[in-house]
């Protein structure tokens, strides 16, 4: 055995999960194996050359983004950033990746690869070391594996997702200028490969992603309702692995880059499904597993679940804004073009104070007077909160797609032209170039909004109910412990209904 | 002997719970259905009936970044007439489910309609009239490339009853008031979430 239980808790120190991590090993209710499923799979994902394979593309691709936004038209709907990224991206990540492959997105993510690799000084291969034998040379040993960079720790008061709301809000404030302006999209585009650099040569592995990257933040929050998890599969064979490959790493991978202790993770939140831990396992007792929606149901802090508050509030006010027919509001949030300063502060603060005062506020009223109804106060305060704070994630999720499925159905033909004329110069690369904007059954829209919102709706109630049953016991105390909630997650979704159809 | 008199009494036991779970899970969809299926009707039902046909003229004003008026309420039957402002610069008017497509220009009383039915030159018009025959929201958007939140301008046209709304309405209130009953019969699927808790 290479590492001590001290180095080990050492290490799970700097995650931000493992302290919260329950005791109990993982559920495998309703789960099937896909390792075991698939053919080939585990042989695939336990490649090498598996990420990196993934990568790269997707590298090529946002470099050309970036390209295209300096130097291509100005006018968004004829470059390839703003349609690839802002209608294409974002549609099939939260519609599609989310909610059915997790945090697929942050495989194939472009932004960390040169901050990783500085620190790795490596692509594909592990730069193993035995800590024993293996002191002095170059770079710094974190369990059994030996990285470059300075390799600090992150501080202790910011391993939570904070930075990441208020970055995600202050960013999505500013949505009217990068939705439409190729080069304010390249700006940030830019400063995300920056960034994430500059962290992985100041901290150790991927804290850029687990506490700064805006957009992994609600890929978190949204993951624990994703039909895929990576789990271990028997509780026992971890308790007793002396090796701890998933979090020390070894000659097979690297430990857990998201600093998350694998064997015992019980959520999804921050797995990046890099797949190290399938590798280093000695077991083979890691895999990949598909499970029902909504499998995660719990939030462990407030920064969580203020993610959750911003996130359905952003959907509410995007909806207003950019599917609303309300021309001033899209000019206070147009504050480059309109110059209307007066009316950029009015939205932007109406905005933070809903997102951060406001909406968590009123949920707050209704868990209070919940726990009032119930009688009883046996359940911690703050526990009983984030549990019902939890039905937000489905609900919001699905609104964020009831949201984005207008956009790329009346907008997706763009995709086309942008694909032949990726610059918006007048090439005709694969004769698309010409293609006529033509929505697509932009008046079926609403009929598949309402099932969209319905479900987030059922998942909420049923989540909710949930917690309800495991927090208050009594006959008829979850009932109305959660009757206040459940009306404001139907007044949520009716508001939506509203906006969407009325 | 009483080794296999036990198990085949265990046996029993647990058939007997897995039928009761089985039932408890019918019931327990039926009343959610029921619950639905009531809630949306209710929803259908209570949109209000319709007036006589009219007829409706709006003068529709497109500046970037907006419609005036931004909505255009009618019911089912009307008659509709709209004319055409542009104060800025060329703006469309693509009126989703009506296979209409307006070019507007500045300073010029007539518009160019564009239909996908009809191949060839855009036929140029004064006014443009229709009947309002199906029901529900539809967006107008434009369709002219105006400026940087071209494709965020658009207005709303609401045929009346517009019945979707209240059904799904209904709906969302039958959600709430189904998940309300199969709680306090304690036999809702939540139940299977709090055994995985347990698990």
């Amino acid at each position: 055995m290479f590492v001590q239980a001290k180095g080990i808790r050492a290490l799970a120190g700097t995650s931000p999960a493992v302290a919260t991590l329950a005791p109990r090993g993982p559920a495998t209710a309703g789960r099937i194996d896909l390792l075991q499923a698939v053919p080939g799979l585990r042989w695939l994902l336990t490649r090498r050359w598996f990420q990196f394979a993934m990568i790269l593309p997707n590298l090529v691709l946002f470099l050309l983004f970036l390209m295209a936004g300096t130097f291509g038209s100005p006018v968004g709907n004829r470059n390839i950033i703003i349609i690839f990224v802002w209608i294409l991206w974002w549609f099939l990540l939260i519609s599609v990746l989310v909610p059915f492959l997790s945090r697929a997105w942050c495989i194939v993510c472009p932004f960390p690869f040169f901050g990783e690799w500085l620190q790795r000084r490596a692509l594909v291969d592990v730069r193993a070391v035995d800590p024993k034998k293996g002191k002095g040379g170059p770079g710094t040993i974190i369990g059994r594996n030996r990285y470059f960079g300075w390799n600090l720790r992150w501080p202790k008061s910011l391993t939570n997702i904070w930075l990441q709301n208020i970055g995600f809000l202050g960013l999505c404030t500013f949505s009217a200028l990068f939705l439409t302006r190729p080069i304010v999209s390249v700006g940030i585009l830019g400063a995300l490969f920056v960034i994430g650099t500059v962290l992985a040569v100041l901290y150790r592995q991927r804290a850029f992603c687990n506490y700064v990257c805006p957009v992994s933040g609600f890929l978190g929050l949204y993951a624990m309702a994703s039909t895929i998890e990576v789990r271990s599969k028997d509780a026992d064979v971890c308790a007793k692995c002396k090796d701890k490959g998933c979090l020390a790493g070894g000659e097979r991978g690297w430990g857990c880059p998201w600093l998350m202790y694998p064997s015992k993770m019980d959520r999804n939140n921050y797995c990046g499904l890099c797949m190290e831990c399938l590798k280093t396992c000695p077991y083979a007792n890691m895999t990949v597993n598909l499970r029902p929606f909504c499998a995660d149901t719990r939030l462990k802090g407030y920064d969580e679940a203020w993610k959750a508050f911003i996130m359905l509030t952003l959907a509410l006010a995007y909806s207003v804004i950019y599917l609303g027919p309300w021309g001033f509001l899209k000019d206070w949030a147009n504050i480059a073009e309109k110059a209307d300063f007066t009316g950029f502060l009015i939205y932007a603060a109406s905005l933070w104070i809903l997102a951060l005062l406001a909406f968590p506020g009123l949920y707050y009223v209704a868990v209070w007077l919940g726990r009032r109804l119930a009688g009883a106060d046996i359940a911690p305060a703050k526990e009983v909160f984030l549990s019902f704070v939890y039905p937000l994630v489905p609900l919001g999720l699905l609104a964020w797609v009831a949201f984005s499925l207008p956009l790329v159905l009346v907008n997706g033909s763009y995709i086309l032209m942008v694909v032949s004329d990726p610059f918006g110069w007048g090439w005709d690369l694969f004769g698309t170039a010409q293609i006529p904007w033509t929505p697509v059954i932009p008046d079926w829209t609403p009929y598949l909004q309402v099932p969209l919102l319905l479900v987030g709706l059922a998942y909420g109630l049923k989540t909710g109910y949930g917690h309800a049953r495991r927090l208050f016991t009594a006959r008829g105390q979850p009932v109305r412990a959660f009757a206040p909630v459940s009306v404001l997650l139907t007044a949520i979704t009716v508001l939506f209904l509203e906006l969407y159809l009325g | 002997m009483n080794v296999g008199r036990g198990a085949g009494e265990g046996a029993r036991r647990l058939a007997r719970r897995l039928i009761h779970q089985r039932r408890g899970q019918i019931v327990s969809g039926m009343v959610l259905l029921l619950s639905l299926a009531g809630f949306g009707a209710l929803g259908f039902l209570v949109a209000p009936t319709l007036p006589k046909p009219q007829e409706r003229s709006f003068t529709v004003v497109a500046r970037r970044y907006g419609y005036d008026p931004a909505i255009i309420r009618v019911n089912r039957g009307d008659t509709v007439r709209l004319r055409f402002v542009s104060e800025d610069v060329v703006h469309g008017f693509y009126l989703e489910g009506h296979d209409l497509d307006v070019r507007i220009t500045p300073m010029r009383s007539t518009v160019e309609v564009h239909r996908s039915g009809h191949a060839g030159e855009p036929e140029v018009v004064e006014e443009i009239v229709f009947r309002a025959e199906r029901e529900g929201k539809f967006r107008y958007r434009c369709s002219q490339t105006c400026g940087f939140m071209h494709p965020f301008m658009l207005g709303d046209f609401v045929v009346g009853p517009n019945r979707l709304l209240p059904t799904s309405i209904g709906l969302a209130v039958g959600l709430l008031l189904g998940g309300f009953i199969l709680m306090l019969t304690k036999s809702g699927p939540a139940r299977a979430m709090e055994k995985d808790d347990a698990a």
